[in-house]
């Protein structure tokens, strides 16, 4: 609050009052004017006969000084460089240390000019907000001041392939500004473009020089064919080869983004213990691979030295709120701890978390439509399925206390495969389900993606689908084979199905030309069990995805069905802040009471 | 990072300066000032801590009292904090116009329905007598004793700086005084 008398000596004029037409501010006690004003009572009558003698100039003498201000400028921000139209053509222009060495202007021959559009004016300009953490004014206002994204993009002439949608330009618009942040879209809302985006920003406007990329290592190739789209102009490098030549590309290849592989952290984490290296920033894409934060990955990646932390992961609970902790522990260490009430952990990682469902933003998406095959199991399959449960849980009892939970394990994934198919005949309510939803999908001109948790069963899968030519995308296909397997999906008309592990086809693939996504058994959490399935329902599908999620009534897979849906509580309570949600996930005593088994005593109680 | 990525490529000068008051019914004038450059890049920014109009002034400048508080106090005290010269000033508050006496920037303001914002409003103006003129779709005033204003304002936007949109940087400078003064966001 200014002092008032600041104000009133402001006033920068000799006044002069004569008391013929101010009878009233003199019959006024001088205790109602403020001690500032200069203004001589001593003589004064109000009552007083005046003449123009006695006529007295009542001088008001004001100061000059002007309201105080704050204020800063900003000398070197933003700097922006647009990209040079040139470099567009060509690029990307994909780095690894021999064209570095060599020649550096070769192109990779799959290069292709993206398709520019100019962001679209919009009527709602999208603002970038000062984080929540951000404490001094002047940092604050750094950001309040800037101009809505859509006007960045405009003045330095940014185009993008695609129009992004506003949800996108929000998402740009949180990360842009902050340290630490999670970008927890729903698979297939683009969390990709908008991290690619806002990196480019950064860096065409001189905020960051560095930026270190860290994706599961099939994702490597899939990350620098969306650099190439969204952010033409951005050398990228991805650090390969033997031991000798990583090392050179961490220390001496000059590419503004690197992109790295979880597997190879591990094996160069001497680079960063050297503490020579310092990233601006490092991105965890799939950040739920450092859930488990005793894990060597996530004490890696926690020790590169960097200035800002983003983590891209469509499923921040896999179990439960421990792996949000966990990746928190990258973000901010230390911020949040396991046994904070999912109510007050919801408030702390609110300015934190942005995070989006389809349903919420893309209302014009073409919706999932689930279809529950809920299956009687086949006689043989009944019959083996039930000796096998009496005998394993007969062989548990027996066990007694030395029983553990990877013996119940055991006994589940037996159960769980004779669920699949029947081990003597090959029986399968499943397949025949299948194989009739197929019939349909192939005459309609369709294509279907078929999901397991185990190779075995594609395999099988493989013999008996032989008719639709299916082809296979697991843990064992070469990485390199990986993306010529997907583009022969989507354009040899003869391919009809692709059969996929949960582990190798479960993220960062765009299947949306496919409409047809068969669960033919399940996965222990449903957050997998999301991913897989967009893969097809994301950007760009047009029509409905249709889910077959294939479940044995009266079995295991039943009971483990119900579980799934408890932790599907549990991710939708968190981020809806609502209460406490009854399970966190798949208990010990959840996973023995499958079995209508007790925990042994000498086991801790947490899971 | 490519030298070419490194280079400043804003080798216009052009500034425009935004300034804005706003009064709280409990806390009193705010003023705002932003420069921007071609690309409606802030350049710099300054604002007043609040200013609560003694009531001497209330007597002494009457109905004119606005334009005492917002132009010759308020705007000119961050006009003249700043660093930079624009080459034109533009305003949402008429009571600013008056510090077009003070110094020789042209100064102009545009018309346009303020949307409410928290509790700050638009301060009022008594004068009714100004030089009105329509540019670039907009509706601009500048004081009757400067009327060849006009014709530098047209003349510099015609040249120089359209498609800025000469609206939205009123909308930064109020959040940033709401920023600033985190009071005013309540009665």
């Amino acid at each position: 609050m200014s002092n008032p008398d600041d104000s009133l000596s402001g006033i920068a004029v000799e006044s002069h009052w004569f008391s013929g037409g101010l009878t009233i501010p003199f019959s006024t006690s001088p205790e109602h004017f403020s001690s500032d004003l200069l203004v001589d009572f001593s003589n004064s009558c109000a009552c007083e006969t005046l003449t123009y003698e006695s006529m007295r100039v009542l001088p008001i003498q004001l100061s000059q000084t002007l309201p105080r201000t704050i204020g800063f400028a900003f000398p070197d921000s933003p700097q922006w460089t647009a990209p040079e139209p040139k470099i567009s053509k060509t690029t990307p222009k994909i780095l690894n240390a021999d064209q570095e060495l060599g020649d550096r202007e070769s192109q990779d021959a799959t290069d292709r000019d993206p398709i520019s559009v100019e962001v679209e004016p919009r009527k709602t300009a999208t603002r970038i907000r000062p984080p929540g953490d951000l404490v001094r004014l002047e940092d604050r206002l750094y950001y309040v001041l800037q101009p809505p994204l859509e006007t960045i993009i405009q003045s330095a002439k940014l185009t993008f392939p695609l129009q992004p949608f506003p949800y996108q330009m929000e998402g740009i618009a949180f990360l842009f500004p902050r340290d630490a942040a999670i970008l927890a879209d729903e698979m297939g809302l683009g969390k990709t473009m908008q991290a690619i985006t806002a990196i480019r920003m950064l860096l065409l406007s001189s905020e960051l020089k560095n930026v270190l990329l860290i994706c599961p290592k099939p994702l490597v190739t899939n990350w620098v064919r969306e650099f190439r789209q969204w952010a033409p102009e951005i050398p990228v490098a991805v650090i390969e080869g033997d031991s000798a030549k990583r090392n050179w590309i961490w220390t001496n290849l000059q590419a503004p983004v690197k992109i790295a592989n979880y597997e190879l952290m591990m094996r160069d984490r001497d680079v960063f213990e050297s503490n020579s290296l310092h990233f601006d920033l490092v991105v965890l894409d799939e950040a739920q691979r450092i859930k488990n934060r005793n894990s060597t990955t996530s004490e890696i990646v926690r020790s590169i030295p960097r200035t800002r932390s983003w983590a891209l992961t469509g499923t921040p609970i896999e179990n439960s709120v421990e792996d949000l902790v966990s990746i928190f522990e990258f973000l901010a260490p230390g911020y949040l701890r396991d046994d904070m009430q999912l109510k007050s952990l919801g408030k702390a990682t609110r300015d934190y978390i942005l995070r989006r469902t389809k349903d919420k933003v893309l209302t014009d998406m073409p919706p999932k439509l689930f279809r529950p095959a809920e299956l009687e199991l086949t006689g043989e399959q009944r019959a083996s399925y039930k000796s096998a449960e009496e005998d394993g849980i007969f062989q548990l009892s027996e066990m007694g206390e030395s029983v553990t939970i990877h013996h119940i394990f055991e006994l589940v994934l037996r159960l769980k495969q004779i669920c699949n198919f029947d081990p003597a005949t090959g029986a399968s309510a499943k397949l025949e389900r299948l194989e009739a939803d197929l019939e349909e999908v192939a005459a309609s001109g369709q294509k279907a993606i078929i999901f397991s948790q185990w190779v075995s069963t594609l395999e099988v899968l493989g013999e008996r689908l032989a008719k639709y030519n299916p082809l296979f995308y697991h843990g064992g296909v070469a990485s390199n084979k990986r993306d010529g397997m997907i583009d022969q999906f989507k354009n040899n008309p003869k391919n009809k199905v692709i059969l996929m592990s949960y582990g190798a086809g479960a993220v960062g693939l765009n299947l949306q030309f496919c409409h047809y996504v068969f669960l033919f058994d399940r996965w222990w959490n449903p957050a997998v069990e999301d991913q897989a399935i967009n893969r097809a329902h994301r950007l760009g599908v047009k029509q409905p995805v249709t889910v077959t999620r294939m479940m044995s009534l009266e079995t295991i897979e039943q009971r483990i069905h119900d579980v799934l849906e408890q932790k599907r509580e549990l991710f939708n309570n968190l981020f809806a802040e609502t209460g406490t949600p009854q399970n966190l996930g798949l208990s010990q005593k959840e996973i023995f009471g499958l079995f209508g088994l007790n925990v042994p005593k000498y086991l801790p109680k947490a899971a | 990072m490519k030298a070419g990525m490194e280079a400043n490529i804003h080798n216009k000068t052009t500034s425009i300066g935004f300034v804005t008051v706003r009064h709280h019914p409990a806390h009193g004038y705010f003023g705002g000032y932003l420069i921007v450059n071609n690309l409606a890049r802030p350049l710099e920014f300054h604002c007043t801590l609040p200013v609560q109009p003694t009531r001497a002034q209330q007597i002494l400048y009457g109905s004119t009292l606005g334009e005492f508080v917002c132009g010759e106090q308020i705007a000119r005290a961050l006009v003249a904090k700043a660093k930079g010269t624009p080459q034109v000033l533009l305003s949402d508050t008429l009571a600013v116009l008056t510090l077009r006496h003070m110094q020789s920037i042209p100064i102009a303001t545009i018309d346009f329905p303020l949307e409410i914002n928290g509790f700050l409003s638009r301060p009022e103006c008594q004068r009714e007598n100004y030089h009105r003129f329509e540019a670039f779709g907009k509706h601009f005033a500048i004081l009757p004793e400067f009327a060849d204003d006009s014709e530098v304002i047209q003349g510099l936007f015609d040249s120089d700086i359209p498609p800025l949109d000469l609206i939205e940087p009123f909308g930064r400078i109020e959040e940033a005084l709401m920023e600033a003064n985190p009071a005013t966001k309540a009665a």
